[in-house]
């Protein structure tokens, strides 16, 4: 049987952690709360514990919705119901906030950096996407706004390998976003009956590659988009991980991934007290997953999988 | 208020209540009793209707055999009828219940909250609105809606 052992429970958040988000090399972990500040968690030396190294505060004054690293590691973005966006930089471990993002008419309800750090994204209430080019001496600079969803914004996420951008919504549709020459269009809206979801989009997540795509939605499944896998937090305080059944055909002729399935490799039921919130890979250990929860914690998991088959093939 | 949505309610008396079944008396007394639908009941029934001097039980909003409790596993249902169908009050009313009920109950149990089924024009969008927690979390943070949700709240 595949196992999910927790291993920590990070505490200190007084009100519902919303998102955790991995620095680039896992060596952090930054946690964004209700409680309006930003923890940003590390390893204590040698040993396998986190500790909290820095508490981000005094900026945003409603929720911290969802935070990003530069790829980089040197910078932070925070989004927050206050409409605004900050961007943080850390020395050493002295953590100082360097710009403010204002312009969205309502909460800002996610931030992400693309792969090459040069762009930002934020999506927010006021139905809009935004994408902000960073510039030398911590300037940002708005090149595009991009109406298009019909209703609230929820996510952005970029993909790993190069500039698109995808965004979900409480319109129920995914939408994809590209770069034609300076201006940013939609290049494809998945909605729609028999295609897209149908309630809220919550999240959206890439694999490594880029070259699959699954989204989770407030109907209570996960969609892949050309076939992936990902572990949702769920509502009702599990944490479920998926795996793909391992496919022998690899690539296709024409370069399309043969189709997969997916099975549950293992349910953590109660994971956390409450809703589980978000959760997040290591992008150093790949047995190591961190989740944020509405019972005010971060917790870590220790991955074990079946070493024969997780599914019966 | 000047433009009352709805000008002239129904009104209805207060009810008493008692329990449908007998609680089993526990031998152990320091086993908590399990939370039912009457005690979900005496919680929002006696919240203030935002634009009528009157109770959510009085107008028949709420009612108690419109909720539905599981105690074991934590969950509560409340359905709640607008006195109208175009009620423009209707997302405040659920948020009010939904408000309450936060308050009142111990963190493990999870709240849905719906409009009964055919009882406002708009019912799928605000039973949406009403379960998404991300903007029920950012609606609460609204210094002018919280004002409004907790004046409703004083009576209970």
């Amino acid at each position: 049987m595949a196992r999910l052992e927790q291993t920590q429970v990070l505490e200190g958040h007084t009100d519902r952690v919303w998102n955790v988000a991995w620095s680039p090399k896992g060596d952090s972990i930054a946690s964004c709360s209700g409680d309006k500040t930003v923890r940003i968690w590390q390893r204590h030396g040698t040993t396998d514990t986190w500790i909290c190294a820095a508490i981000l505060e005094e900026t945003h004054h409603r929720s911290i919705r969802c935070s990003s690293w530069s790829p980089d590691g040197r910078y932070l973005a925070t989004a927050s119901f206050d409409a605004t966006t900050a961007i943080w930089e850390v020395q050493g471990s002295t953590w100082e906030q360097v710009a403010l993002l204002e312009g969205h008419e309502s909460e800002v309800k996610g931030v992400a950096w693309s792969s090459s750090g040069s762009l930002l994204a934020t999506c927010s209430r006021d139905k809009s996407v935004w994408i902000w080019e960073s510039l030398p001496g911590n300037e940002y600079e708005c090149v595009d706004v991009k109406q298009g969803h019909t209703q609230d914004v929820k996510m952005v996420c970029w993909h790993p390998k190069g500039e698109v951008l995808v965004s979900c919504s409480y319109d129920d549709s995914i939408k994809v976003w590209i770069d034609s020459d300076g201006e940013w269009e939609c290049a494809q809206t998945l909605a729609g009956p028999g295609l897209g979801h149908s309630s809220t989009v919550w999240g959206i997540a890439f694999d490594t590659e880029g070259r699959q795509m699954v989204s989770c939605s407030d109907d209570q499944t996960l969609r892949v988009w050309a076939c992936s896998f990902d572990n949702p937090g769920c509502g009702d305080n599990a944490i479920r991980l998926f795996e793909s059944q391992a496919q022998e055909g690899h690539e296709k002729a024409d370069g399309s991934l043969p189709s997969s399935t997916f099975c549950l490799a293992v349910t953590k039921q109660n994971a956390h007290s409450a809703d589980v919130n978000c959760v997040r890979w290591s992008p150093s250990k790949p047995d190591l997953l961190a989740s944020a929860g509405d019972d005010n914690t971060v917790r870590l998991w220790l991955y074990t999988p079946d070493p024969d088959t997780v599914c019966s093939r | 208020m000047e433009n009352l949505i709805n000008p002239s309610p129904v009104l209805h008396e207060r009810k008493s209540t008692h329990r449908n079944k007998v609680r089993i008396v526990s031998s152990n007394e320091s086993e908590r009793e399990p939370i039912d639908t009457l005690e979900i009941f005496e919680h929002i029934r006696d919240i203030t209707d935002p634009e009528h001097p009157y109770s959510l039980e009085q107008l028949n909003v709420v009612e108690e055999d419109l909720i539905t409790v599981n105690d074991d596993s934590g969950h509560v249902k409340v359905q709640f009828t607008p006195t109208v169908q175009h009620c423009s009050m209707a997302t405040l009313i659920g948020l009010c219940i939904r408000v309450k009920l936060l308050r009142s109950l111990p963190k493990r149990f999870k709240v849905d909250i719906y409009i009964t089924p055919g009882a406002h024009s708009t019912e799928a969008a605000v039973n949406k609105q009403l379960n998404d927690k991300e903007r029920v979390a950012a609606a609460l943070e609204n210094p002018n809606l919280l004002d409004m949700v907790n004046k409703c709240l004083i009576s209970t």
